[in-house]
C-alpha cells in the first residue's frame, strides 16, 4: 500500500488558513529567519569548477558526522535545518563506517568527468575491418556477453543498497549513482560490442551467474562493497587491459582501455570504504573474510568456465597468456584486498590453488 | 626544432602540448596523478593536475609518486618511433600493451592505490605520449 501522510493536506483547516493569508499577502516568512550557517564556497581550482570537496564546509561537511545517526532519518539534505515531525524514511544504513570513504567526493567529480558515450565515443566503424579471425569474433562476442551480464549486476547490487543508506552520506549516495551509471554503460557498451555489425549475443554462463548472485544477494554493504567493487571489478578492471592488450582495431583498443579505466574508480571506492570500516570496527574482518570465501569460490567456478576462459583462449592466441592474465589479476586483487586491511588472503583463498592447477 | 628523445626537453614539450591541445584533454576527464616514467636508469617525474601536466623534472623519489613506468631504453624509443610513425601509439605500443602481460614495460609502486591510479588515468597517460606526433622527434 502506498505511504499515507499523517494528514489530510486538502482539508486540514491550519494548512487551508496559512495559504489564505499568503494569497492575501500575508507573508510569515519564518523559513528566511532560520536559515543555516553561511560560509565562503567558492571552486579551490577554477579549472575544476566547484566541486563536492569545496562545499563540504562548517556544519555541512562530513567531518561532523557521528558514526550512528540517529538525528536524521529524513529526506533533508545534510545542515540543512531539521523541523520538527519529518518522515522517516526508513534508512537501514545508518552508520558513517557501514558506507564511507575520503575519496568518495573525488570519485564523484572524477566519473563524470571522465565520462564517455558508447553511442559515439568508441569508433565503431573500425569493426568493418576489425584485424582477426571469424573464431576471434565470435569469442569476443561471448565475451563482450558476459560482460553485459557483469554491469547489469553491478547496476542493481549498488541501486539495492543506494536507497537504503541514509541522506547524510549523500556524497556515497551520488557515487553510487555514477556506478550505476558507469555499470549501465559497461552493459550498453559491450551489448553493442556483441551486436555491432552482424554480431550475436553468445551463451550465458551459470558459473559466473553464481559469482554475480554471491556479490547480488550479499548480506550487508560492506559485503556486497568488497566481493563487487574490490573483487568483481578488479576482474572486470583486468579483462579491459586485456580486450586491450589483444586489440587488433581502434574499437576494442578504445573499449579495453575505458573498462579497465571504469573499473578502477569501483576497486578506488571499495579499497578506501573497506580500509576505513576495518580502522573503526576492525571486528568486521571475519564477517568480510568469510563472505570473501564464498565470493573467490564463485569466481575460480566464473574463471573456469568454458565460456569464459576459452573466448580467453582464443582472443589471446594461446593459454599461456590467459595463465598470466589471472596469475596477475590475483596477485593484484590481494594487493588491493593487503591495502584495505584483510591482510594475506593468500593462505585461505582457493585462488592460488586454481592458478596451480592452470599451471600443472 | 628537434627535441631528442629521451630528454628533459621531451617531456617539457609534451608538457606544453597539454596546454595547447586543451580540448582533447579535457574531453578525456580529470587526470590527478604524480608518476614517473624510468627509461633505462633514468627517472623523469610528471605531475598531473585537473587537465594538464603541471610539471615534469628529471629524478624524483619513486616511493612518493603514484606509480613508475619503467623499461629499457630501446623500447620505450620503439614506442615513440612508433607514435610518430601511426600519429599515436599503434596496438602493440600502447602502455597497456607494453605492461599487460609479458612485462616489456614494468609498473613499479609500493602502494596498490597507487598502481590503480594508472589504470584510472590511462588514457590521459597515454594521449600524454601520444602528443609526440605533434613535435619534431629524434629518438636516440
Amino acid at each position: 500500500m502506498s505511504y499515507v501522510a499523517p494528514k489530510d493536506y486538502t482539508q486540514d483547516p491550519e494548512i487551508v488558513a496559512k495559504i489564505m493569508r499568503t494569497i492575501s499577502g500575508q507573508l510569515e516568512l519564518t523559513w528566511m529567519k532560520n536559515i543555516g550557517e553561511r560560509a565562503a564556497f567558492r571552486p579551490s581550482q577554477t579549472a575544476r569548477g566547484l566541486t563536492l570537496d569545496d562545499i563540504n564546509q562548517g556544519s555541512y561537511s562530513p567531518d561532523h558526522l557521528p558514526e550512528i545517526v540517529r538525528h536524521n532519518f529524513s529526506m533533508a539534505p545534510r545542515g540543512a535545518i531539521l523541523p520538527a515531525g519529518l518522515p522517516s524514511l526508513g534508512y537501514r544504513l545508518n552508520r558513517k563506517s557501514d558506507v564511507w570513504a575520503d575519496i568518495a567526493p573525488r570519485l564523484y567529480e572524477e566519473g563524470k568527468s571522465r565520462r564517455w558515450a558508447p553511442a559515439h565515443d568508441v569508433p565503431w566503424d573500425a569493426l568493418a575491418k576489425p584485424g582477426h579471425s571469424e573464431d576471434v569474433a565470435i569469442a569476443l562476442r561471448q565475451l563482450s556477453t558476459n560482460l553485459t551480464s557483469v554491469g547489469l549486476v553491478a547496476c542493481d547490487t549498488a541501486a539495492s543498497f543506494e536507497y537504503r543508506m541514509n541522506q547524510e552520506f549523500h556524497e556515497i549516495k551520488f557515487l553510487m549513482c555514477v556506478q550505476m551509471y558507469d555499470a549501465a554503460r559497461i552493459a550498453e557498451a559491450f551489448r553493442k560490442r556483441a551486436l555491432a555489425g552482424d554480431g550475436q549475443l553468445g551463451v550465458d554462463c551459470a558459473e559466473l551467474g553464481d559469482f554475480l548472485k554471491t556479490i547480488f544477494v550479499a548480506d550487508s554493504y560492506a559485503e556486497a562493497s568488497v566481493s563487487m567493487n574490490v573483487l568483481l571489478f578488479s576482474w572486470v578492471q583486468a579483462l579491459g587491459r586485456h580486450i586491450e592488450y589483444t586489440a587488433t582495431n581502434r574499437a576494442d583498443t578504445f573499449l579495453g582501455t575505458r573498462l579497465a579505466q571504469d573499473a578502477s574508480r569501483f576497486i578506488a571506492y571499495g579499497v578506501a570504504h573497506i580500509r576505513n570500516l576495518l580502522r573503526v570496527r576492525p571486528i568486521e574482518v571475519e564477517r568480510l573474510d568469510n563472505h570473501l570465501d564464498l565470493a573467490e569460490n564463485a569466481l575460480v567456478g566464473a574463471l573456469g568456465a568454458p565460456a569464459m576462459i576459452e573466448p580467453l583462449v582464443l582472443i589471446s592466441g594461446g593459454f599461456e597468456p590467459v595463465v598470466g592474465l589471472y596469475e596477475r589479476t590475483v596477485e593484484e586483487y590481494f594487493g588491493r584486498c593487503l591495502a584495505a586491511g584483510l591482510g594475506d588472503r593468500s593462505a585461505r583463498s582457493p585462488l592460488p590453488e586454481f592458478l596451480r592447477m592452470l599451471r600443472s | 626544432m628537434t627535441i631528442r628523445f629521451p630528454s628533459l626537453e621531451f617531456f617539457q614539450a609534451l608538457q606544453q602540448r597539454t596546454k595547447e591541445d586543451k580540448a582533447v584533454f579535457e574531453k578525456l576527464g580529470t587526470c590527478d596523478t604524480n608518476f614517473g616514467v624510468k627509461i633505462g636508469s633514468q627517472l623523469y617525474t610528471i605531475d598531473f593536475e585537473v587537465y594538464e601536466c603541471v610539471d615534469v623534472r628529471e629524478g624524483g623519489d619513486p616511493t612518493r609518486l603514484d606509480f613508475v613506468i619503467g623499461g629499457p631504453t630501446e623500447v620505450w624509443g620503439e614506442m615513440v618511433k612508433a607514435i610518430l610513425q601511426h600519429g599515436g601509439a599503434d596496438a602493440k605500443h600502447t602502455l597497456n600493451t607494453l605492461s599487460h602481460v609479458g612485462d616489456v614495460l614494468r609498473i613499479e609502486t609500493s602502494d596498490a592505490e597507487g598502481h590503480d591510479k594508472f589504470y584510472r588515468f590511462m588514457a590521459s597517460i597515454q594521449e600524454f605520449f601520444d602528443q609526440a606526433r605533434h613535435l619534431d622527434v629524434k629518438v636516440a
